[in-house]
């Protein structure tokens, strides 16, 4: 298991490396010059140029690359307030190792810092679309396989069929005319003051994520649980003289759990790289709507950033997702 | 037949849904009744209250040193007071400075402060300060775009190289006393003064530009720890040492970001926000044509000027028959009808909002038997009955996604071929055209466009068409356009103080500029700005978008948003008129 474990962390280690060094590559292909976006469209030369070597990116890609690199992860003091003037962007994760991510060209403050007030809030975004998907999803889909060809099915398999054809702009802007605008129940954008503010704001983004989600959720576990329905082992439980609602529940829906788990795992690490649309519409402050900013600007650390905080996200939710393979199943326990 | 039948049905039936979604969507045509104002026989303007604001952008510095985009502006003006500053007619008045004088020569211009204006922090504004923060915006450790805009100050390069640990050219005459000396004459100088970069700033912002520093100057607002909240808004509070006695009237100014025009739609109607000027298309019309908003709204000065440079160093556009025939080619009037309440036609490089401005000027003109006779000239004679002949290979055309040329170009194009030119259009993001077009040799042609940064001619004729302003990289005269005489005459009226003279010689100027058509202009963009009735005294200003110093709001108590919260008849509201 540890061995496993081991195994798998370093494979991640090597993703996360070779995701970033490939996106450090292509960024700087693109032929764009991040010190023109810092200036403005009408700033001259001269000073674009002063800017360009301010920024280092006067250096060349190999200079520019070891020196992200070597700065990534750093032994620094272990006191935050004793940080000197090279220690400025960094921020301090266990006793003296440092993460340093640089600073950003556009707003001229710390990645790390910046990402500290976003992560949270895209994780928040994240959870809270991934639980209404996973409910709503499974829910439905449950319901139609049970109720194979009835009205409920149709009804299930309909509604999926909208969910996923309407684009989450549409979604999101109907929710919001609807739920914040017409009825003024919920906060039409933003990410509010208090706690109960942020409760409220998170609920029209998360549904709207979430009813997009679910739409491929309902199918993938209706087919699932159809398929799973019609085995020998759930005829032999209902012989056995089991209710109809634990057989489903407690055996098939176990069943189908496993390409769902697969989906969501997947899911929850590309819902904290950012919703981006969502969180555009919604003023969702988020990963999404800050990669999507430092994208069109070429602000070059934030991209990087932001690059680091997905690519972890997503091995590491695979990674959760092996595991929770072996707890579903015993065959796979037992296989390895 | 049947299976026919049901597809039409469904057809139907689809469509009835998407229209009755897009009439839920839309609301209804009728614009909801605008706020009114609590007291409607108030003539003194009364005191308190906030004016909110929105942008789809956001702020990304705030520090007189580092002016990046133009959302800043608006800040900055509310934060920091200069010596002098523009005024709501676009002329300079003196502000920090009690009143200025110039040397014959005109190198020489003296300033003399107010005594006893406070910074945000309780500390006097003095010669001493102005100078700090001249050195501070212009040391080259500072981020600062304009910075080169003040090489005329006599020093400036030895303090930009380090040979200098002070600016020579700015020096303190006494606690009230400050001059200016610079190694030219140059009429641009009072008006790039009276922009952001050099205003003072307190001492807690040091001599050395520091990315950490929380803004503090001398303006009517001020921001205390915390009011900007990054990627989201900013409050401003009212600075109650400002040295204009009584003002500001309003207790807070904030500023929304990120918000798109939908969003700010629905704020605006429900009271939200005050002033709305990210209009969705087909909103600004209805705004303008209900008469209850009518009174309430007004457009912004026309500061931008956008066409089609020609790139003079390559194919074909190295030929200027070509060139005069794509500036004679083209319906302006036409061309605006794609967004025909924020555009208006171009003929001249400057904007009619901008000095220098003159409608008696020959400018450019439309007249396509015109400007086939300029094909012939060019040996592409072209036959439009047969339409054979013109120009034989499509010209590359590079524009840039999410921009209004992406809808513009489907026009220009069809116009173009009227006289045989065809077009080959690339689009690509924004940060690739901006540095693809600067690069020398490389975009033959495609949109442009320019913002003033002082309202005279000279912001416009000297970045895009001196020689001087031609660079092999980030090149801002993107037509690559020389002509000695142009040049001498853009440099003759930067020397040249006497305004009327100046104007005479960009007049010149501008005529060969249109007639040589390094670029064709098109048209100006001007905003609009709509409020409610509420809010009084607010003026679209020249420079700065807004000024809102002199601006009050006379709202009922209580929020206004109460409007939209649900109540029992909810179901009505939904399908009915709603707030």
């Amino acid at each position: 298991m540890i061995q496993r474990l081991a195994r798998r962390l370093a494979w991640a280690v090597f993703v996360v490396w070779a995701t970033v060094t490939l996106a450090f590559v292509v960024s700087h292909a693109l032929p764009s010059d991040p010190a023109r976006m810092v200036a403005g469209p009408q700033a001259r030369p001269q000073d674009i140029a002063r800017i360009r070597k301010e920024l280092g990116l006067d250096q060349s890609l190999f200079v520019q690359y070891t020196r992200f690199m070597g700065r990534l992860l750093h032994v620094g003091p272990s006191d935050p307030a004793a940080l000197a003037k090279e220690h400025a962007t960094c921020a301090a994760i266990v006793g003296p190792l440092h993460l340093d991510l640089g600073k950003s060209a556009q707003q001229r403050r710390p990645v790390v810092t910046i990402l500290a007030e976003r992560l949270p809030r895209t994780i928040v975004l994240a959870l809270a679309a991934a639980f209404v998907q996973v409910l709503l999803g499974v829910g439905a889909g449950v319901l139609a396989a049970s109720r194979k060809k009835t009205a409920v099915d149709h009804l299930a398999v309909g509604a999926s069929l909208l969910g996923i054809s309407a684009p989450t702009f549409v979604i999101g802007l109907f929710f919001q005319w609807l739920f914040a605008h017409r009825l003024g129940l919920l906060p039409l954008d933003g990410w509010g003051e208090t706690f109960f503010d942020h409760v409220r704001s998170v609920i029209l983004p998360a549904l709207t994520l979430g009813v997009f989600g679910a739409a491929y959720y309902t199918r993938l576990v209706r087919d699932e649980m159809i398929g799973q329905l019609a085995q020998d082992y759930v005829r032999t439980a209902r012989a056995k003289g089991l209710s109809r609602v634990a057989v489903v529940l407690r055996h098939a829906l176990r069943n189908a759990m496993m390409p769902i788990v697969t989906i969501l795992g997947v899911d929850v690490g590309t819902l904290v790289g950012g919703a981006i649309v969502t969180e555009s519409i919604f003023r969702w402050p988020g990963l999404g709507s800050l990669s999507v900013t430092a994208m069109l600007d070429r602000d070059g650390p934030v991209i990087m950033g932001c690059v680091i905080v997905t690519s972890i996200a997503v091995v590491a939710s695979t990674i959760a997702v092996d595991f929770a393979y072996a707890a579903l199943d015993p065959r796979v326990r037992a296989e390895r | 037949m049947r299976s026919i039948r049901g597809s039409i049905r469904a057809v139907r039936a689809l469509g009835a849904s998407v229209a009755l979604a897009l009439s839920l969507a839309g609301c209804s045509n009728e614009l909801p009744a605008p706020i009114p104002t609590a007291h409607p026989d108030a003539t003194v303007p009364r005191r308190g209250g906030t004016l909110t604001s929105a942008s789809f952008g956001d702020l990304r510095t705030l520090d007189p040193a580092n002016v990046g985009d133009g959302l800043v502006v608006q800040m900055l003006e509310e934060m920091f007071a200069g010596l002098v500053d523009y005024d709501q007619d676009g002329k300079i008045y003196p502000d920090l400075a009690d009143h200025w004088t110039v040397s014959d020569d005109g190198t020489s211009l003296r300033f003399v402060l107010r005594e006893g204006v406070r910074f945000h922090d309780g500390e006097e504004v003095t010669a001493d300060d102005v100078k700090r923060s001249v050195e501070r915006a212009l040391h080259p450790t500072a981020p600062n775009p304009y910075s080169s805009y003040f090489a005329s100050i006599v020093g400036y390069t030895d303090f930009t190289e380090k040979k200098a640990e002070h600016l020579e050219g700015v020096s303190v005459e006494g606690r009230y006393v400050v001059t200016f000396k610079l190694d030219k004459p140059d009429a641009a100088f009072l008006p790039l003064l009276a922009m952001h970069p050099l205003r003072p700033v307190c001492r807690s912002g040091g001599t050395r530009y520091l990315d950490t520093w929380h803004p503090c100057g001398a303006g009517p607002f001020k921001l205390l720890p915390g009011g900007w909240d990054r990627g989201r808004q900013i409050t401003l509070v009212r600075h109650e040492g400002y040295f204009r006695p009584g003002l500001p009237y309003l207790d807070e100014v904030r500023f929304l970001f990120h918000v798109n025009q939908t969003s700010q739609r629905f704020k605006f109607t429900t009271g939200d926000l005050d002033i709305l000027r990210d209009f969705l298309s087909p909103d600004l019309p209805r705004f303008q044509a209900d008469p209850r908003w009518k009174a309430f709204g007004e457009y912004e000065l026309d500061k931008q000027l956008a066409g089609l440079a020609m790139n003079t160093e390559m194919a074909p556009f190295d030929n200027v028959e070509l060139r005069r025939a794509v500036a004679t080619a083209l319906d302006r009037e036409q061309l605006t009808l794609v967004r025909a309440a924020n555009l208006r036609p171009a003929w001249f490089p400057v904007p009619p909002a901008v000095e220098g401005y003159d409608p008696t000027l020959k400018g450019q003109h439309f007249d396509l038997a015109e400007a086939l006779e300029h094909m012939k000239r060019a040996g592409y004679p072209y036959d439009p009955v047969t339409r054979t002949g013109g120009y034989p290979h499509p010209i590359p055309y590079l524009t840039y996604s999410q921009g209004l040329d992406e809808y513009m170009v489907q026009v220009t194009q069809q116009q173009l071929a009227r006289i045989g030119i065809r077009l080959d259009v690339r689009i690509v993001n924004y940060a690739a055209f901006l540095a693809l077009r600067g690069r020398r040799h490389q975009v033959a042609f495609g949109p442009a466009f320019w913002t003033q940064d002082y309202p005279e001619a000279g912001s416009f004729l000297e970045p895009l068409f001196h020689s001087k302003s031609i660079n092999d990289e980030d090149s801002n005269n993107s037509a690559f356009y020389k002509n000695p005489r142009v040049d001498e005459l853009i440099d003759r009226a930067r020397r040249e103080l006497d305004r009327g003279r100046r104007m005479k010689i960009y007049g010149e100027a501008q005529e060969l500029i249109c007639d040589e058509a390094p670029w064709a202009f098109t048209h100006h963009y001007r905003f609009y700005a709509q409020w409610h009735p509420y809010v009084h005294d607010y003026k679209p200003h020249p420079m700065w978008t807004t000024d809102p110093r002199g601006t009050w709001v006379d709202r009922l108590a209580g929020p206004v948003a109460a409007r939209a919260l649900f109540s029992g008849d909810a179901l009505a509201k939904l399908f009915g008129d709603g707030p």
